[in-house]
């Protein structure tokens, strides 16, 4: 293992809070591994059909 | 029924109803050939000299989405 | 992966059909697949766990029919390691099985579905293309019901003792989606034991379900559901309000799942040796809110506690903002930057239009004559290459589009394929790459647009196709490059709130690596939270507040400014400068963003006797009694809590969301002191959400009455010879009861200062009842629609320490994605004004909703507009309502779009 702090993140799970983790990081100037189990990213809020309370589509 | 073909302007706002026309092909919905469709950032773009033109270049209709 | 155009043979031709999840199971999809279709990364997939040639060794149908190849079988799993500075933990949650409670018939009857099914069903990619159907006959069901806390807040049958927090609002939430898709006639109706809504306007959403929507609300937990024998009816038998044994059929029963943490999380849990709560939930502290027990690993979204999208997207920035702040030194360490080569200057020259028309495999071709398609489009003006690419977007042929470019030295470029929405950036980067500027491009779009809505009719396709390109062209001889102006970006920050969300932002700005200024209008840090005695967790808030205090005063990255407030503010994003007036000394800052943490305060009650009596006091007020370790709090031998005071009445409907588990938090602080002290919270709903569910169960047992009231009528609180009486209907024993009470403690609403001066300072909204309004309510809560602002805390909303902090966190990361970038690159795609023309009128001004219009302050033009390219997001509402014709869209001007208008 190298000595000095890695610029870089692991990140586990793609769902909205994985890929504004994500997001924040790489635009702040970090490496990003972004994990998720599945073939696509967007998690549990991509089922949705509307949010809450503005009704505002989830997709 | 003739085989007259209206010929629709369709002025799609690139962050709605443009996504919208490309999820109706994705999803393989099918609809009549007639529309020609100008990308444009935002439906307040759309100035009504723009719908105007449109008829006078022989549009039958103008279909403003946003 | 790479190959993959997503063309969805592969699924079309794949012979196996399985369970599809992402429907929740209610319809079937392919073992070759993509999720949905909107998914990220487009690329199907082979469901190895289905597929029958992993299941038996032949098949292999989907690789023949791959038109690029993309298919690989042999794939074998990889094991990579990965060095990594920190861990972020979102992992999710997992929706609670309601098939183990045998009573709601949930595996046996079709009609009973759960919540994320039903979400399935009202969506229009759904099952049934969003038309509202049951899933027994493919009826409309005419009444509705939803059961709530199935599987949450009840630890006898599924041991889940906390709320799950979000269920109350998407179950009022799919019953109004439910009545809109199927109209008014739709009977729906919820029964729940408390109505959760204590969120940023939930309170409204509830009451305008109630009032204008008519759902129906009945205050039940619902035993079980009956199903008849023949019918697909279902019974619900309940215990009304009063009492009462009723029972009402309905045609389809939702049931309202709650969050759990998976046995896969759990294990992993173990293995990373991070600690779990009672809930299996991942084990924080309230000023820690997205630390774990282990150093560097963070968590983020609903495996730190049941929650909803803004609060997870909250949490996901708070979790950036540690992560960053360990790895600072390595910032930029690891990320690349492209080379990119010189532009070439094309003003003037004659335009040469190069137009690539994409087959997209079978895609296009299949319908459209493209090889028409491109020998008609040699044929219009300034044309001088033409061709055909069977993938236009694969890697080889951006390489021989790059060197046809340079070839023929054309300086305009055309292509007709799919959405620009996703594959304009890929073809500009073509561009770049060999010196033209990206602006010089326009994408058509024959696929989603034409071939893949018209298969049926090629000719009239192929026709379509001609007259976009020829569209397209017309525009792209007119296009000019845009330059996208670089701004410097001042790294130095401005916090506005010396509370608990100012301080933990501006710390963790400064853990960041900037300079910050904090300002604070009182004499000292500390805010709201210097009244407050302990958090629902038991931990010492002075104690934890003492110690962010201390940090920020020997903080060298951070100067406070106490007395101060702001006089007034001018720049924009990365380029502020503001004045601050302490005791009428001036002082200018600059600074490249700004946090509002300017936090709210306690109502004083006007009623139950509050002011007349010494024994009412206030929730604060009460605390300020616990910290002095008041000698009179032992001799109490009644006290009463009164819940909602000021708060979710007609002149403030929204719920202060802290209130709830405060006061049974100083109850139960109470029984401590003196166990034998009698207690009762009177209330409308209690809303301990998440896992502070556990002390109202807590304070139950403890012995502690909870008595309802409904607004309506609301408790009475008298002075009679010196005794503090309370009555009020209690609805259960249906009798008025009458306390005496030595301490009267109420639970005040947290009100907005309505700071309208500073929301002009910075073009920020405020909301009815005063508190900010952010960016986005889902995706953008902690950063304002104005670049450079950003927002936490009370400011935004009432919520307790654990979530100003969460908050404030994710101000300060959202600032950093600024503030480390240096420059900012602002869009080519701005309005300008030709101030010839202008005539003053203020339209574009008073227009536009981000202020990027202005008036000329001096020169020649005073009192003429301008446009600042920072600001404009290049919608060009201004342009189309300039009545002199004095506003230009860059790239999408006039003369473009006419000539496009013109070729129709």
């Amino acid at each position: 293992m190298p000595d000095e702090v890695m610029g870089s993140v692991l990140v586990v799970g793609g769902g909205i809070a994985g890929m504004q983790s994500a997001l924040d990081l790489a635009d702040s100037g970090y490496y990003v591994y972004l994990l998720e189990k599945g073939p696509s990213i967007g998690g549990s809020m991509a089922k949705l059909d509307k949010t809450f309370p503005t009704n505002d589509c989830a997709m | 029924m003739t085989d007259w073909e209206p010929k629709i302007t369709t002025f799609l706002c690139n962050w709605c109803s443009y996504g919208a026309a490309d999820l109706a092909g994705v999803s393989r919905l099918q609809y009549p050939p007639d529309f020609r469709v100008i990308r444009v950032p935002c439906s307040g773009r759309v100035s009504p000299k723009f719908i105007l033109a449109a008829f006078r270049h022989g549009s039958d209709g103008v279909w403003v989405s946003g | 992966m790479d190959k993959c155009i997503a063309c969805g043979l592969c699924a079309e031709k794949c012979p196996k059909k399985v369970d599809d999840l992402y429907n929740e199971n209610l319809i079937k999809r392919k073992a070759a697949y993509v999720e949905y279709a909107q998914a990220v990364p487009l690329k199907y997939a082979i469901d190895k766990d289905n597929c029958i040639y992993f299941k038996k060794g032949k098949c292999r149908a989907c690789e023949k029919f791959c038109p690029t190849d993309a298919i690989n079988l042999e794939e074998k799993e990889e094991e990579l390691s990965i060095h990594a500075g920190a861990i972020i933990l979102a992992p999710g949650f997992t929706a609670f099985d309601p098939s183990e409670y045998l009573t709601y018939k949930y595996a046996k009857h079709p009609n009973v579905v759960t919540s994320f099914e039903f979400e399935r069903i009202l969506s229009a990619t759904g099952p049934f293309q969003g038309h509202l159907v049951r899933p027994s006959d493919h009826k409309e069901p005419k009444k509705i019901a939803w059961l709530q806390c199935i599987g949450s807040r009840d630890i006898n049958q599924c041991d889940t003792g906390y709320c799950s927090s979000v269920c109350c609002m998407y179950a009022i939430k799919e019953a109004v989606v439910a009545k809109e898709h199927a109209g008014s006639d739709l009977d729906c109706a919820i029964f729940f034991m408390d109505m959760r809504t204590h969120g940023k306007d939930f309170d409204r959403y509830y009451d305008d379900a109630k009032e204008k929507n008519g759902v129906r609300f009945i205050r039940s937990r619902v035993p079980t559901i009956e199903s008849v024998e023949g019918s697909d009816e279902l019974i619900i038998p309940y215990v009304n309000e009063n009492g009462d044994i009723s029972e009402e059929s309905f045609d389809m029963v939702v049931l309202s799942v709650g969050l759990k943490t998976s046995p896969e999380l759990i294990a992993l849990a173990e293995k990373l040796g991070i600690d779990l709560t009672e809930g299996k939930l991942c084990q924080t502290a309230s000023f820690h809110p997205v630390s774990t027990s282990k150093e560097g690993i963070y968590v983020c979204g609903a495996f730190a506690g049941p929650k909803d999208i803004p609060q997870s997207v909250i949490e996901a920035s708070s979790a950036a903002a540690k992560a960053g702040a360990c790895l600072s030194v390595s910032r930029n360490t690891m990320t690349r930057e492209k080379k990119v080569p010189e532009e070439k200057n094309v003003t003037g020259d004659r335009p040469r239009i190069g137009v690539f028309v994409c087959q997209c495999g079978i895609n296009i071709g299949g319908v459209v004559d493209v090889p028409g398609v491109r020998d008609y489009a040699e044929s219009l003006p300034f044309v001088e290459y033409v061709t055909d690419n069977l993938f236009s977007c694969s890697t080889d042929t951006q390489d021989i589009m790059a060197q046809v470019i340079k070839e023929n030295n054309l300086n305009r470029i055309v292509v007709a394929a799919c959405t620009p929405k996703t594959h304009e950036p890929l073809f500009q980067e073509t561009l770049i790459s060999v010196g033209l500027n990206k602006y010089l491009f326009e994408m058509t779009n024959i696929r989603n647009q034409d071939s893949w809505v018209h298969k049926d009719e090629p000719d009239m396709a192929t026709q379509k196709a001609k007259d976009l390109v020829r569209m397209a062209v017309a525009k792209v001889a007119l296009v000019e490059p845009l330059v996208e102006p670089e701004l410097d970006v001042d790294e130095r920050a401005l916090v506005i709130g010396g509370g608990i969300s100012g301080m933990a932002s501006a710390k963790s700005l400064s853990d960041q690596g900037y300079n910050v200024d904090i300002v604070e209008r009182s004499a000292q840090l500390g805010g709201m939270a210097l009244n407050l005695f302990r958090t629902w967790k038991g931990e010492d808030i002075q104690k934890n507040l003492s110690e962010l205090i201390e940090s920020i005063e020997t903080d060298s990255n951070i100067k406070i400014h106490l007395d101060t407030e702001l006089s007034s503010v001018e720049g924009f994003v990365g380029n502020f400068k503001t004045t601050l007036n302490s005791n009428g000394k001036q002082e200018v800052v600059e600074h490249g963003i700004a946090v509002i943490a300017t936090g709210a305060n306690e109502s004083r009650p006007d009623e139950y006797l509050y002011g007349e009596d010494s024994r009412v006091v206030t929730h604060l007020e009460l605390d300020q009694m616990f910290m002095n370790n008041d000698p009179s709090l032992k001799d109490i031998k009644t006290a009463v809590f009164i819940q909602c005071v000021g708060s979710r009445e007609p002149d403030r409907p929204y719920c202060s969301k802290v209130c709830c588990t405060h006061s049974i938090e100083s109850a139960l602080y109470l029984k401590e002191l003196n166990p034998n002290m009698n207690i009762y919270v009177l209330y409308r709903d209690i809303r301990t959400y998440g896992e502070r569910e556990y002390i109202y169960r807590k304070a139950r047992l403890a012995g502690i009455m909870f008595i309802r009231f409904s607004v309506d009528e609301k408790p009475k609180v008298s002075k009679d010879n010196d005794v503090l009486k309370i009555e009020l209907w209690d609805p259960i024993l249906e009798e008025t009861v009458v306390i005496k009470a030595d301490l009267l403690a109420l639970a005040s609403a947290i009100v907005s200062y309505k700071d309208e001066k500073l929301a002009q300072f910075f073009k920020v909204p405020l909301n009815e009842d005063g508190f900010f309004v952010e960016k986005h309510a889902k995706l953008g809560p902690s950063e304002f629609a104005t670049d450079g602002v950003f927002l936490c805390g009370m400011a935004h909303y009432p919520k307790p320490i654990d979530e100003s902090i969460a908050q404030a966190l994710a101000a300060s990361s959202r600032a950093v994605t600024l503030l480390a970038k240096k420059t900012i690159h602002v869009g080519g795609t701005v309005a300008e004004v030709n101030p010839l023309f202008c005539s003053s009128c203020g339209v574009c001004v008073s227009i536009c909703p981000y202020s990027a219009p202005s008036f000329i302050e001096e020169g020649p033009f005073t009192g003429r507009a301008e446009v600042n390219p920072v600001l404009c997001k290049g919608c060009g509402l201004c342009v189309a309502s300039c009545r002199s014709g004095a506003l230009n869209l860059k790239g999408f001007g006039e003369g473009q779009l006419m000539a496009m208008i013109n070729q129709i």
